[in-house]
């Protein structure tokens, strides 16, 4: 299979799903079910051939792992004018190398262009499981089934999307197309207070996705404060939505001064911070997921929230390290403060499902504390940096499991018991003692307890915060007290004790059990050999992230030297290079 | 990797194999568990006695050079520090022999740091055994098999019996696994593991919801100081990009000892930093741009004192103590155990492990706190009434007398207690779980009497008590002895004397250590039942332990010896508990104990001589013993009873009220720490709900209001101003059209006009030009 054909069907299978169940007749809701669980495995299985064709040789003689994405983009270029006049053709595509670009609105320099590297392909393989899964928890579904597993695919297929474009307007259009779907399944298959969850959820990123819609045009339209070389040979002159591009012009020319970096910056974390979401753009997600059906809170804690890490990853830092090193101090606080602010309120609960809720605000806080833990190379050695931003990464996939897991296991005891108030469970372990062991370990890896995901994460990010600031480090290590404080007590107060009440409620289901298996077995992977996942992530993470955004030329002291300030002189001088 | 590393491998992992094979066939394997969980710790039982063996077989000198000569060694080493390097100058330290490998678990941040340096910054795991960590090894396989053998006979009847024995699994793999590992990143790992097998031990019996708190309490107390280790494994880390202990202890310090402090300045002003040396060579280490490898020195003592934080947290010293009484709550051979012999040594095995590290401001302060610890630990020991209380409390004590003993810079000495004290306290709780098993009770006002039924846990308890007490010739006698030497020798010796409370606390502690030692051996034993007299309700613990048919009204009426498997690990201790600590010629017992000899082999500084120090030390230990257990016969011996207990403590009623609430720490803890957290939290909920929930909801609200506002305006003002307009047009119209009279004289007349006028504006215009 090609990889224009492999990438494409990422994102089409599930959305040709969507249609497709609109044509199976609503008597047969059974059907309906089987038909989209097929095509989610489908996808999973098609996420896997991606991760092989990522680790295996291509017909070029690449390894896609082995190479950057810059250097895998590069060899798909478009040939003929660049900038904004219209371009068309394409040569030197090089196959199997998981880029696929192909012109879309040639006036505007819009491309249809996808692409995977160890940081999309991470999150992608990620979302296919989740998927998955949650499309086998939706089985217990009884309200609509058609219109529920239509928008579902339909939400699936915006998330791969979202994950495989490199086109920041692509990007962009998948990210509202999801929307749309996910307003439907809460405001329709939620909770008693659905209708105000699901409109909140839908003006809150609607309103941060404007910052990172203006961000995108701000970089497209800039006029440049200098005119810099780009890769040595042609001359960057913006208009491009080419989100590797403008990354390299960003690192590598003087085109994007210090300023528009930091506006640029801003508007991306504003943007993304609202999806993570963090402090105090969370409010959303715990009215959300309270509300949501169990495995639209799956996918919510699961995927979605990776797309606000993903875009601080992909985007905030890599489109303006000159602006993220100059907020950092104030956005690694506001990621520790987050970490406490999470977990105190996760403290206070006593909704199970809005205690799992804040558990995610809690632990999004190490993503952006692991992201900006940022030091300029020369003046520290970076690759404590790349321990924060790779635990940042392994954080999203560790939240991604446990997450969906616990919020998998607070749907299993409300279909059960008909309750999520800790006050009122009580004594479940002696009633379910699979359910209980499972919810063990997935909590616990939750906690960060070692040998189990979360753990490295956690201690990636803290000890990368050492070598940036040990005091706000210190803060975050502290949080692991209130987490354990939560976790132990929710657990205490859910499994341990004696319960009369809720004596001869049934264990896990065959179903149920086949969904917790791949939860747990990579919970304990991920924990005891997290190379498993580092040892492919990490090259992309080091080339896309961390050399570019530490050794970005407005930063670095040769790169200054050579950026003289440019509006103040008449005639734009010629950098260094 | 050499065999020796591969067998302490197997080792580690013959647990986990055996926790794996439980966990997951724990319904079809049911009672076969305990086999299982038996078997793979007798094997590594097995592995690390031949390793042992192996160790001290290959290692060269290790009873001719003892500390106190301070003489030349020889040893042959394997492994990274690897070969002799004889310095005729100046006496060195050898290398003693370590038996290490290690594999990169991460890698990351490859080719970011310089061209030089491709290679990414790696956190290995490995495993590194030197002297300290191949008797670790056999004491803790050795203390665990037979609590292995002896658990099968005290929980058999309990219906979680599989799960019991698939915990006891998991906690041996980890705690193996930390007395293995050859850095500290993976101790912290191990560390934590531990913690959470000890929490499920805990609360095993999680019906109750006394245990599930005890359980959670231990957690998170344990938690807090895995803050500080935390902390300082990010700042040694950051300092130099590594975790292992060997290369760190070689490279802090150099031959002699001591670290190598040099003065700095930065912007003016000056501070000390301390210098890596190169171990070969006694230089200091120094990268590749000639930068020297350094820390400075209060950020070398605050590491210190955040790895010693969690220490403190796993070891139960003051102020994090307060967990371990609470973790009495578990099954006693958990207690055995976890709560006595190992785990809660780890803290006290990473302080010696580790000791280079400690600079001499954070030594002191581990030796101060073993001092608190030591002493009111033993003061609040003296007052408790439920004699496995009291076996926990004087484990708390003796774990500050190891921290005190290292402090004070007897490392041989704080490690060699640890070790005694591992075999003595393992026999006491066992045998109090004998006494248990058969009396349903732990309080020590309604038994008394049962030396007639039960004379041989009676009598091991009693070798125990000995030895705990420091009477000679008993174990706990010489590691007593060391520690008091080391703090005589650092506070008279060295001329420390304004820290003499270094020496009076060990002192005193350990006269209360004997009198309540005896106290709880003749409350138990000795006598006649108390019993029928008291009356007294005990707590009946509901754990399938109440179906002997006992009469619960008087326990000690139907006390009968345990049975051959609660009774063969007795014995088995026993003997370590008497002998361990005793020196190659055992008449004179003034020699040097085998055991320090064997652990002073492998000390990462050049330990002190430390000359009459131990003179004097035995003469204050042997008054401190006898005055110790005099008091205790006196007052608590029926039929040599001069005193009356009760009297005392009616007479001091402050004071012992002071002691029967533990000093006030939990109630302190409660107000300063739980309960404003709790509060916070609820506080930020509060917020989170009302104030920030709030500004969303209010914009949203304003936003709505705001459109309303729009509509309205958008009605009146702007279809209004269209509106206006219209009619103004249809106004203007109107009047227009009065102008259209169809009169065609009119329309001339306005055309004569019109022209007469343009006429003159176009000439007043052209003649303005001319």
């Amino acid at each position: 299979m090609s990889d224009d054909l492999l990438l494409s069907l990422l994102w089409s299978v599930p959305m040709a799903g969507s249609l497709l169940v609109l044509l199976i007749p609503k008597q047969f809701p059974g059907v309906i079910k089987w038909f989209s669980l097929v095509v989610t495995i489908l996808l999973f299985g098609l996420t896997l051939v991606a991760f092989t064709k990522f680790l295996s040789e291509s017909p070029s003689g690449d390894v896609p792992a082995a190479s950057s994405l810059r250097d895998r983009a590069a060899a798909n270029t478009l040939t003929g004018p660049v900038g904004d006049a219209v371009t068309v053709g394409e040569t030197g595509k090089a196959v199997g190398d998981l880029v696929v670009r192909h012109p879309w609105i040639p006036y505007f320099n819009i491309q249809y262009y996808l692409g995977l590297d160890g940081i999309s392909l991470s999150l992608v393989l990620l979302s296919g499981l989740v998927c998955m899964l949650s499309c086998l928890a939706s089985f217990s579904i009884e309200k609509n089934v058609k219109g529920y597993f239509s928008l579902y695919l339909l939400l699936t297929s915006s998330m791969m999307g979202v994950f495989l474009a490199l086109d920041m307007f692509l990007f962009y259009v998948f990210f509202e197309v999801m929307l749309l779907p996910m307003y439907f399944l809460i405001a329709i298959w939620g909770g008693e207070n659905r209708e105000y969850a699901a409109i909140k959820f839908l003006l809150y990123t609607l309103f941060g996705s404007v910052f990172i819609l203006v961000a995108i045009l701000i970089l497209f339209f800039w006029p440049g404060d200098s005119v810099g070389s780009f890769g040595g040979a042609a001359t960057w002159t913006a208009h491009s939505f080419d989100s590797i591009a403008v990354a390299q012009a960003v690192s590598e020319t003087g085109y994007y001064g210090r300023f528009i970096q930091q506006v640029v910056f801003l508007l991306f974390l504003t943007g993304f911070l609202v999806k993570l979401p963090s402090f105090p753009f969370h409010t959303w997600l715990p009215d959300a997921h309270v509300q949501a059906p169990t495995p639209i809170s799956m996918i919510l804690a699961g995927v979605l929230l990776k797309i606000g890490g993903y875009g601080l990853v992909r985007f905030a830092w890599p489109m303006a390290p000159a602006g993220a090193y100059d907020f950092s101090y104030y956005v690694a606080a506001l990621g520790v403060f987050s970490i406490l602010y999470g977990a105190l309120a996760a403290m206070a609960q006593t909704d199970f499902k809005k205690l799992v809720a804040y558990s995610s605000v809690s632990h999004m806080g190490y993503v952006t504390l692991g992201m900006a833990v940022m030091v300029i190379a020369g003046e520290s050695d970076p690759r404590y940096y790349a321990y924060g931003v790779n635990g940042a990464m392994f954080m999203m996939i560790a939240h991604g499991i446990t997450s969906t897991g616990m919020f998998f296991l607070v749907g299993v005891i409300y279909d059960r018991a008909h309750t999520r108030d800790l006050n009122k469970l009580g004594g479940l372990w002696n009633v379910m003692p699979i359910y209980g062991a499972v919810s063990f370990l997935i909590f616990f890896g939750s906690m960060g307890l070692p040998g189990l995901c979360g753990f490295v994460a956690e201690v990636f990010v803290i000890l990368a915060a050492f070598n940036y600031n040990p005091t706000l480090a210190v803060l975050a290590a502290a949080a692991v007290i209130l987490t354990a404080g939560y976790v132990l007590w929710t657990l205490q107060r859910v499994f341990l004790g004696r319960s009369e009440e809720h004596k001869g409620l049934p264990d896990l289901t065959t179903r149920e059990i086949i969904i917790s298996i791949p939860l747990v077995v990579l919970t304990i992977l991920l924990g005891v050999y997290p190379s498993v996942l580092l040892d492919w992530m990490n090259p992309s993470i080091i080339e896309g992230v961390v050399r570019p955004v530490t050794t970005a030329r407005a930063l670095t002291a040769a790169g200054k030297a050579a950026l003289t300030p440019i509006k103040t002189t008449a005639i734009a001088p010629q950098t260094a290079r | 990797m050499s065999w020796q590393v591969g067998l302490y491998v197997a080792a580690v992992f013959l647990p986990l194999v055996a926790f794996t094979v439980q966990i997951l066939g724990i319904k079809f394997l049911g009672r076969l568990n305990a086999y299982i969980a038996t078997g793979a710790i007798a094997g590594s039982f097995l592995l690390s006695l031949v390793g042992f063996l192996a160790y001290f077989g290959s290692a060269e000198g290790v009873f001719d050079h003892h500390a106190r000569g301070g003489g030349e060694a020889h040893a042959s080493a394997e492994g990274e520090h690897g070969g002799e390097h004889a310095s005729p100058t100046k006496p060195h330290k050898a290398e003693p022999l370590l038996w290490t490998a290690s594999v990169d678990w991460v890698t990351l941040g490859q080719g970011l740091k310089d061209v030089r340096h491709p290679e990414g910054l790696a956190i290995p795991v490995g495993v590194a055994i030197d002297s300290l960590a191949a008797i670790m090894f056999l004491m803790v396989t050795f203390i665990a098999t037979l609590i292995h053998i002896y658990s099968m006979g005290y929980m058999h009847d309990d219906p979680r019996y599989p799960r019991f024995f698939a915990y006891l699994s998991l906690f041996c793999f980890s705690m193996l696994g930390l007395v293995a590992s050859s850095s500290v990143f993976m101790i912290f790992m191990f560390w934590e593991l531990v913690g959470v097998c000890s929490y499920f031990l805990i609360g095993f019996w999680y019906e109750d919801k006394k245990n599930c708190d005890a359980a959670n309490k231990a957690f998170i107390t344990n938690r807090i100081g895995d803050v500080g280790m935390l902390m300082g494994l990010g700042l040694l880390w950051s300092a130099f990009g590594t975790f292992d202990i060997h290369e760190l202890n070689s490279t802090l310090r150099d031959r002699a000892g001591k670290l190598n402090v040099v003065t700095a300045s930065k912007d003016a002003q000056a501070y000390d930093v301390v210098r890596l040396l190169d171990p070969e060579t006694d230089t200091p280490l120094v990268d590749d741009s000639g930068r020297p490898s350094q820390i400075p020195y209060w950020v070398l003592t605050i590491a210190g004192l955040g790895i010693f934080a969690g220490c403190a947290g796993k070891s139960a010293q003051f102020p994090l103590h307060v967990w371990l009484p609470d973790a009495m709550a578990g099954p006693t051979p958990v207690s055995a155990l976890i709560h006595a012999a190992t785990m809660v040594a780890a803290g006290v095995y990473l302080v010696g492990r580790f000791f280079p590290l400690f600079t001499e401001p954070a030594l002191l302060y581990i030796a101060y706190t073993g001092g608190i610890t030591l002493f009111v630990a033993a003061t609040i020991a003296v007052v408790q009434s439920d004699y496995k209380k009291v076996l926990a409390y004087s484990t708390v004590s003796q774990l500050g007398f190891m921290m005190l003993g290292l402090g004070v810079g007897g490392w041989a000495a704080g490690l060699f207690h640890l070790i005694t004290h591992a075999f003595f306290k393992a026999l006491l709780f066992l045998g109090a779980g004998s006494v248990y098993h058969s009396v349903h009770t732990y309080e020590m006002p309604v038994l008394g009497g049962l030396f007639p039924k039960m004379k041989w846990t009676a009598l091991t308890m009693l070798a125990a008590t000995m030895a705990i007490s420091g009477v000679p010739l008993f174990s706990g006698f010489y590691s007593k002895d060391a520690i008091l030497a080391s703090s005589i020798h650092f506070v008279f010796h060295e001329g420390n004397y304004q820290h003499i409370l270094l020496f009076v606390l060990p002192a005193v502690g350990a006269a209360i250590t004997a009198f309540y030692m005896f106290r709880m051996w003749f409350l138990v034993f000795a006598g006649e039942s108390r019993s029928q007299q008291a009356g007294h309700g005990h707590d009946t613990h509901s754990h399938g332990h109440d179906d002997h048919g006992h009469d619960h009204g008087d326990p000690v009426a139907h006390a009968h010896e345990s049975g051959p498997m609660m009774l063969w690990p007795l014995f088995a201790l026993a003997v370590p508990a008497i002998a361990i600590g005793w020196p190659m010629f055992i008449l004179p017992f003034f020699g040097e104990p085998i055991l320090e000899m064997m652990l002073a082999y492998g000390a990462p500084i050049p330990l002190a001589d430390l000359g009459s120090a131990h003179n004097w030390a035995m003469l204050a230990s042997l008054i401190i013993a006898t005055s110790g257990i005099g008091l205790a016969v006196l007052y608590y011996l029926p039929g040599y009873k001069r005193f009356e207990a009760a009297k005392v403590a009616h007479r001091f009623a402050g004071i012992n009220s002071f002691l029967q609430h533990k000093w006030y720490f939990d109630e302190l803890y409660w107000a300063v720490l739980v309960r404003p957290t709790l509060a916070l939290a609820r506080g930020v909920s509060r917020f989170d709900k009302s104030i920030v929930d709030g500004v969303v909801n209010t914009v949203a609200g304003l936003t709505v209001v705001l459109s309303k506002f729009e509509g309205f305006f958008d009605r009146f003002a702007v279809d209004g101003l269209v509106n206006l307009t219209a009619k103004i047009i249809y106004v203007l119209g109107d009047w227009g059209r009065g102008i259209q009279t169809g009169k065609v004289r009119n329309y001339l007349m306005v055309l004569a006009c019109t022209v007469l006028l343009l006429f003159s504006v176009v000439f007043a215009w052209v003649g303005r030009g001319t």
